[in-house]
């Protein structure tokens, strides 16, 4: 499905020695950030970003490495925020309650995945949307969880930003680093292969319906996560919020904007939407959907492996010229 | 590696460092500067989404109120010993409630703003209102009336608008005095039709809670929420004739009102006394509906048919700034919540955020254009106004009907045959 | 329930899934020929809905006269869009990512040019026959949804007569069945898909001409529709449209029967379950279950 490859399958132009540093720089740089004080709203910005960095890098599992498109991703979400919610009310302290909501979600995804994985492409991705929406309508219903009328967390301590904030960034970092366990064992081998051609690799002894189950897990139970973080800073959610399939589509999104199946495309898509997207809407109110919507048009028309993609195409022709240059 | 490829490396990284560094600035730089000379106030409301069209009309309320504020020159702060004028900062979140609350969060914490007007609707305003005491800074909504939001024993949190229950026993409570006339026979069945929304819940409370206070009246027969947004509404419909009903009350979005209406009429239904909830008069559905409208009644916070001179002063006002008249009563509650704001900054006396919330607890506008004439929050910080039912007549005429002191004509009831 | 009700209700519904069809046709022919789901649908069924309002509102023009109008004027936007936009992205045998969030991109600056153009204002048609209808015994055919109902089928009917009798409609049947094939025969695949998009976004705009005659809309109008066709077009087989027909009416009565046992607020659920269900129990759709049995016959 017109993804690209990258992260560090054979051959590729990035050195190993700056895939190593530029994380830990950005790493460190992005853990320094409230130590410098840069405000609150900086924080806020960042602190959703890296959720998003999360989900996105969750769903890369499922919808860039093994190449099946889910735009239903919101229930997962929902399911991770709710179950938190729930947790956190009942007394559980925070970082169960999201590892709660990331067990819930991974369940789910294991009761949507067998039946629809054996759907092809299209019929997959819209049967995804499909539950999606059930779910959201069922939960517009459910008296328990406050229907219509969402859902409060009721949360006695003092806010203090940087602890949400520093939870969003381990979380985004673990993310990642499942990413690249996941894309480095024979596992992430197997779904690359049946993301090629399902046939052929299931003839090479890859089972990818275990396969996909197992990784639509991982990538469930972190979006779910991503939810449930995102549910304990913003105290309030509900149904029409957080189950959107506008949400789902955002997911998405922030991938395909940074390269899809690739390691660090979701997280630089992640950024991208985060951060560009919050500024567009502040500063345009009028014209915001307009301005995104044509950022989204001119990146697939010039480069539809996103970042990472143009990154590649860069490196490549840096390393074409310094050949040629041996050469001579 | 060889020097010159580590030379190369070390390069790159630096050169992503400085990327980054200059990133992280500009993010920092973009933050807006602490201005000195003015007064900032955060409004946050919806112009894109579901419900652009009351956030629109919210805005321009406030607008107005700014702009009259400003015309004298601002607001006076006695700690700088000058008026200063007031500086909108305005976010659309786009009918979307994590937007929403991200928005106001923003404003609180970073845009230098001394309180913030938002939350058109009960989810957008529930998600704000986690904020005002987070961030220590007064918020008053004009558009989310559940009460549910305010018992939160939250400090900081303001609402202009009365609670949504209230709205529905007033709508009952109405109707009982039509039956106290003569208008009306007793023991008549009632068919509910509510959205699945915080208001559509409350505003069914609020009915059982007249009716259980004052039994004999009316009989619930059917209540069922349906799904906003719905493409064909013939199946609620049909469940609604199978209750064999006198009286329709439904609780709707102007969108599933003009929907619902149509094909209520289409199906040549017909009950004594109709009713949409908080909608009815709106200019949109009189021109999508026509004379099928007539006769319906709606329960609204306010009414430019109000016979207070400050009312009448409002309209002439908010048609010349606006080009338009007020459509039902959303500009109004947004208009007199930041009138009451700038009153409570100018007895604050300076622009400290915890003084105005002290101020905006004890301070009375005494002038309000909202039913009854003066704003005074609760305890819980919502007022308890009240509210005036308003009948449509034919040719795009609209009525007051209760309350009997405020009434501009009479009520119609039963609602005739004809069309 | 009486007898007369009942057959209100059926007739509502079959009504109803007029509506439906005629709006999820567009998508079933861009999705045939270029692989490609149209996530900007619901632009375009908004745009075609302000372009009957502005024909009625400034012209008099009869929403109906409208939405027919609707088809040349849409016809070449989409050959436009195609031109400027889609036709640069690689396609291929399957949907491709690009595709999608190139459309969706076009959505929100649709979205936004309605905002710009038209403000944030409900709007809705009110023409005499809105509220009219028309009665048979106890049997009442809301006159409006009977017109647009007459229309949809009528565009139905055109298009299969266009796919089975023109030049065009051969090359349109030959690509959706295999496009290697078809430009073997000499099949011109450019040329075909620009005009099959520009077919398919002049069905949007005309169907949401005929859904502005029914409901209110805004810029945001169009999006719970789009969600609606995806469930009709899988439930009909993507690539069929007697299999739109049949998705159609099939989700038309379930919305409006299964209202009879269930609380409305479940309604949507119900397209969505649907939908899933159908998936589960039929991969390929109800098109799919048609193959088959031409297969064995």
């Amino acid at each position: 499905m017109g993804v690209t490859d990258g992260g560090n399958a054979g051959g590729s132009p990035v050195p190993p020695f700056v895939s190593v540093v530029v994380p830990l720089l950005l790493l460190t740089s992005l853990t320094a950030v409230p130590l410098v004080g840069p405000g609150p709203n900086i924080i806020r910005l960042l602190f959703v970003t890296l959720t998003l960095v999360t989900a996105s890098v969750g769903w890369n599992l499922i919808g860039g490495f093994a190449g099946q498109i889910s735009f239903g991703f919101a229930v997962f979400y929902g399911l991770g925020a709710y179950t938190t919610a729930l947790s956190i009310n009942g007394g559980i302290p925070p970082v169960i309650a999201f590892s709660l909501g990331a067990v819930v979600a991974a369940v789910a995804s294991l009761l949507i995945g067998l039946p629809t994985f054996r759907l092809k492409g299209p019929y997959f991705a819209i049967a995804t949307i499909g539950v999606s929406e059930a779910v959201r309508v069922v939960m517009m219903n459910v008296p328990f969880t406050g229907g219509a009328s969402g859902y409060r967390i009721i949360d006695k301590t003092r806010f203090v930003q940087s602890h949400h904030y520093y939870t969003a960034l381990a979380l985004a970092a673990l993310a990642v680093g499942i990413s690249i366990l996941v894309r480095r064992s024979k596992l992430g081998l197997a779904l690359i292969a049946i993301r090629e051609d399902q046939d052929a690799a299931s003839d090479l002894g890859v089972n990818p319906f275990i396969a996909k189950l197992i990784v639509h897990a991982l990538a469930a139970a972190l979006a779910a996560a991503a939810g449930g973080v995102y549910a304990r800073y913003s105290l309030f959610i509900d149904p029409d919020g957080v189950f959107a399939f506008r949400n789902g589509v955002a997911i998405l999104l922030m991938p395909i904007i940074g390269g899809v199946g690739t390691i660090w495309g979701p997280v630089i898509g992640a950024f991208v939407y985060g951060l560009i997207h919050e500024e567009v809407v502040a500063n345009f109110p009028q014209a915001h959907l307009l301005i995104f919507g044509s950022l989204l048009i001119l990146i697939i028309l010039f480069e539809p492996g996103g970042v990472v993609g143009l990154f590649q195409k860069f490196m490549r022709s840096i390393r074409a010229r310094s050949s040629v240059g041996a050469h001579s | 590696m060889s020097s010159s490829s580590v030379h190369r490396l070390l390069q790159r990284s630096v050169g992503l460092l400085h990327v980054l560094a200059i990133a992280i600035a500009v993010l920092v730089l973009v933050s807006p500067v602490w201005a000195q000379d003015e007064i900032k106030i955060g409004v946050v409301m919806p112009i894109t989404g579901r419900e652009a069209k009351p956030g629109q009309y919210q805005r321009e309320g406030i607008e107005l109120a700014i702009k009259q504020i400003n015309d004298g020159g601002g607001i006076l702060i006695k700690s700088r010993e000058k008026k200063l004028p007031i500086k909108e900062v305005f976010y659309d979140d786009g009918s979307d409630q994590s937007r929403s609350a991200g928005m106001a969060e923003r404003a609180m914490s970073s845009d230098g703003v001394v309180a913030v007007i938002g939350g058109y609707s009960t989810a957008l305003g529930e998600a704000e209102s986690v904020m005002p005491d987070r961030y220590q800074t007064p918020w008053i909504t004009p558009g989310a009336g559940a009460t549910t939001t305010f018992s939160r024993g939250y400090e900081f949190v303001f609402g202009t608008l009365s609670p949504i229950d209230l709205l529905g026993y007033t709508t009952a409570q109405y109707l009982g005095t039509l039956v106290d006339k003569g208008k009306l026979g007793k023991g008549l069945k009632i068919a509910l039709a509510l959205e699945n929304t915080d208001h559509g819940v409350e505003y069914g409370r609020g009915i059982d809670n007249w009716n259980k206070e004052h039994p004999g009246y009316f009989n619930v027969v059917f209540s069922e929420k349906f799904e906003l947004g719905a493409t064909d509404f013939s199946g609620l419909l049909q469940k609604v004739k199978n209750a064999h009903a006198d009286i329709f009350l439904a609780d709707a979005h102007l969108q599933d009102y003009i929907t619902m209406h149509r094909q209520y009429i289409q199906s040549g239904m017909y009950h004594q006394m109709i009713s949409y909830g908080a909608r009815g008069p709106e200019a949109d559905a009189r021109k999508a509906l026509g004379a099928a409208t007539d006769y319906i009644f709606a329960g609204i916070w306010w009414s430019s048919k109000l016979a207070y001179p400050q009312v009448k002063k409002f309209n002439e006002d908010y048609q010349a700034f606006t080009g338009h008249a007020p459509d039902s009563w959303y500009p109004a509650t947004a208009y007199d919540a930041m009138r009451v704001l700038a009153q409570a900054i100018e007895h604050a006396g300076s622009l400290d955020k915890t003084a105005i919330r002290d101020q905006l607890r004890k301070t009375e506008l005494k002038n309000s254009i909202l039913p009854g004439q003066v704003i005074r929050f609760g305890k819980n910080g919502q007022i308890q106004g009240s509210f005036v039912i308003v009948q449509n007549k034919p040719d795009d005429k609209v009525d007051i009907v209760f309350p009997l002191d405020a009434a501009t004509g009479e009520s119609v009831a039963p609602k005739p045959k004809a069309h | 329930m009486s007898a007369a009700d009942f057959l209100n209700l059926f007739i509502a519904a079959v009504l109803l899934a007029g509506v439906y069809a005629a709006m999820s046709v567009g998508m079933t022919i861009i999705y045939g020929v270029m692989k490609i789901v149209n996530l900007a649908h619901a632009g375009f069924l908004m745009l075609g809905a302000y372009f009957v309002f502005e024909a009625y509102d400034r012209f008099k023009i009869d929403p109906l006269l409208g939405a027919l109008l609707a088809f040349p004027v849409f016809f070449f936007i989409g050959m436009g869009v195609h031109w400027l936009l889609v036709r640069r992205i690689a396609t291929s045998d399957q949907p491709t990512l690009t595709s999608l969030l190139l459309l969706f991109g076009v959505w929100l600056v649709l979205q936004n040019l309605g905002y710009l153009i038209w403000g944030n204002s409900d709007r809705a048609i009110l023409t005499p026959r809105t509220l009219s209808s028309l009665e048979i015994g106890p049997i009442s055919f809301p006159t409006v949804r009977l017109a647009v109902f007459v229309v949809a089928v009528a565009s139905l009917v055109g298009l299969e007569f266009v796919l089975h009798k023109t030049w065009f409609g051969r090359s349109v049947r030959a690509l959706m069945q295999n496009k290697e094939a078809g430009q073997i025969v000499g099949v011109n695949v450019s040329r075909t898909a620009q005009i099959a998009f520009g077919v398919g976004i002049a069905f949007a705009g005309a169907a949401g001409g005929l859904l502005a005659m029914l409901y209110s809309f805004n810029p945001d109008f169009g999006a719970s529709f789009q969600l609606r066709a995806f469930v009709i077009i899988v439930l009909g087989g993507l690539e069929s449209f007697g299999g739109v027909a049949v998705g159609s009416l099939i989700l038309a009565l379930a919305e409006t029967f299964v209202i009879l046992i269930l609380p409305a607020s479940y309604q949507p659920a119900i397209a969505f379950s649907l939908l899933v269900v159908a998936l589960i129990v039929l991969p390929e759709g109800i098109a799919g279950l048609w193959a088959k049995r031409r297969r064995w016959a």
